[in-house]
């Protein structure tokens, strides 16, 4: 069979990647089942973030930003397009999480309730933002502004996957970011957008077959060869 | 490998939701299969492809920016907490409480206003403005004005012959004086009707009637010289 394979950056990019990463498989990571210690260990350090950062103990915030900053500012910027924005969210976050900490009643981690008012507080900067772009309507800039990212990854394949991902869904994009770049697990993922394990896989999975679709270079004579 | 058997129709379900040995039974199909074995690159390349969008650098000029920004909000908080302080020696009150409470006062101010409606004036009238008649002193003035104007009909009468038929040129323009003053007197009384707490109004009513009165009485001193 021919080459069944995505656009050209994409290859360049594979036969250096290590090989383990696109087999991340959640069940033996997460559900061996029995006390894990050191799940027990991160279940009590989150319980004791959020409760310094309940008391207002300001070091806790810093403990948070070390622990997520570079995370939470990372996602920001992927769903908001630029480092100032992605800043001014985080920061933001920050801020609401200090203000609603004594509300926070620990049905999920701390973290979890973190990222979820970063999520929202993304989507309320980029709904302020458009309304402002239609209110600005004379201005002709359309897309938004993407600024040039570190090095790290081939330069046209991040830029046509920025483009995929910005015509998935909302939450097709929510799952693939916070799975496949931030590495968090189902679980987490299932907290943070409060929907189920099983509605973030299958998201995941829509996402991912979505992306190939757009990103696949057209092929003629498929589909029929692969329906077997 | 494990005895697990898989087949092309299993990858998407794999894909979505497969266990490791599921994983490993999709590569070892894989390897004899040239389209399951590019639809796992493919589906791997994705999962290679978004590390590209990972930018994971701690900015350490970033947090004192957020740092600054929490103390200023903490030191906000403390003010408004300082301030709540200053009511304390309200009683901590439930809920309930608190209900019953604004209940009564929402009855306190309405019957408050209840009653203010109740015994303000019919006419609308205000006590504060001078100007505006009560109905008390409006019936005395028109009492008043009735009397006068019953004496003043009553001169009239008395001196109606020499101005019907006037013997000098000086009872010709009292008789023309009066006939204005009557017109305005009618004028001010149409007004007065319309506005009858208007004190200005009466004020100029009775100008008018005491001019009348005085010239009246000068047609009469003329018949007496």
């Amino acid at each position: 069979m021919g080459t069944m394979g995505l656009a050209l950056p994409w290859k360049a990019r594979i036969s250096s990647a290590p090989r383990e990463r696109g087999t991340r498989v959640e069940p033996s990571e997460h559900f061996g089942g029995g006390a894990n210690p050191a799940a027990a260990d991160a279940t009590s350090e989150d319980a004791a973030l959020a409760a310094a950062c309940r008391s207002g103990d300001l070091r806790a915030y810093e403990r948070l930003y070390a622990l997520h900053g570079a995370k939470m500012k990372n996602l920001a910027r992927n769903v908001l397009g630029n480092t100032n924005d992605a800043e001014d969210a985080v920061q933001e976050t920050f801020l609401k999480v200090q203000r609603s900490i004594a509300g926070f009643r620990g049905q999920s981690s701390f973290v979890t309730w973190t990222y979820r008012i970063l999520i929202n507080t993304c989507y309320d900067a980029r709904r302020s933002r458009l309304r402002k772009k239609e209110i600005a309507s004379d201005d002709a800039e359309e897309t938004p502004r993407r600024e040039p990212r570190a090095p790290g990854g081939h330069p046209t394949l991040r830029m046509a996957l920025e483009r995929a991902l910005a015509s998935l869904t909302r939450h097709q994009r929510d799952v693939f970011l916070l799975y496949e770049v931030e590495g968090f697990r189902h679980a987490e993922i299932a907290g943070m957008l409060e929907i189920t394990e099983a509605a973030s896989k299958n998201t995941l999975f829509q996402a991912k077959k979505n992306l190939r679709q757009i990103l696949e270079p057209p092929r003629p004579g498929r589909g029929a060869a692969e329906i077997r | 490998m494990n005895g697990m058997n898989v087949t092309c129709s299993d990858r998407d379900r794999i894909f979505e939701d497969g266990t490791v040995a599921e994983w490993a039974a999709l590569e070892a199909h894989a390897a004899c299969c040239a389209i399951c074995a590019e639809e796992v690159r493919a589906w791997k390349a994705l999962s290679v492809a978004a590390e590209g969008l990972r930018h994971c650098t701690a900015d350490p000029a970033f947090w004192p920016r957020i740092e600054r920004a929490l103390a200023e909000q903490a030191a906000r908080k403390a003010h408004r907490a300082g301030l709540r302080r200053w009511f304390s020696f309200l009683p901590e009150l439930s809920l309930g409480w608190q209900t019953v409470l604004a209940g009564a006062f929402a009855v306190i101010l309405a019957l408050s206003t209840g009653w203010v409606y109740l015994h303000r004036s019919p006419n609308g009238g205000s006590a504060g403005d001078p100007s505006l008649l009560k109905s008390k002193a409006l019936k005395e003035v028109e009492s008043a004005e009735t009397a006068y104007e019953r004496a003043i009909d009553k001169l009239a009468a008395e001196a109606k012959p020499q101005l019907d038929n006037p013997a000098t040129p000086l009872l010709a323009n009292y008789h023309e004086k009066l006939q204005v003053l009557d017109s305005a007197i009618a004028d001010l009384r149409a007004q007065a009707g319309l506005n009858p707490s208007n004190a200005q109004l009466r004020y100029q009513l009775l100008a008018m009637y005491q001019e009348k009165q005085h010239t009246l009485e000068e047609v009469l001193e003329a018949r007496q010289r």
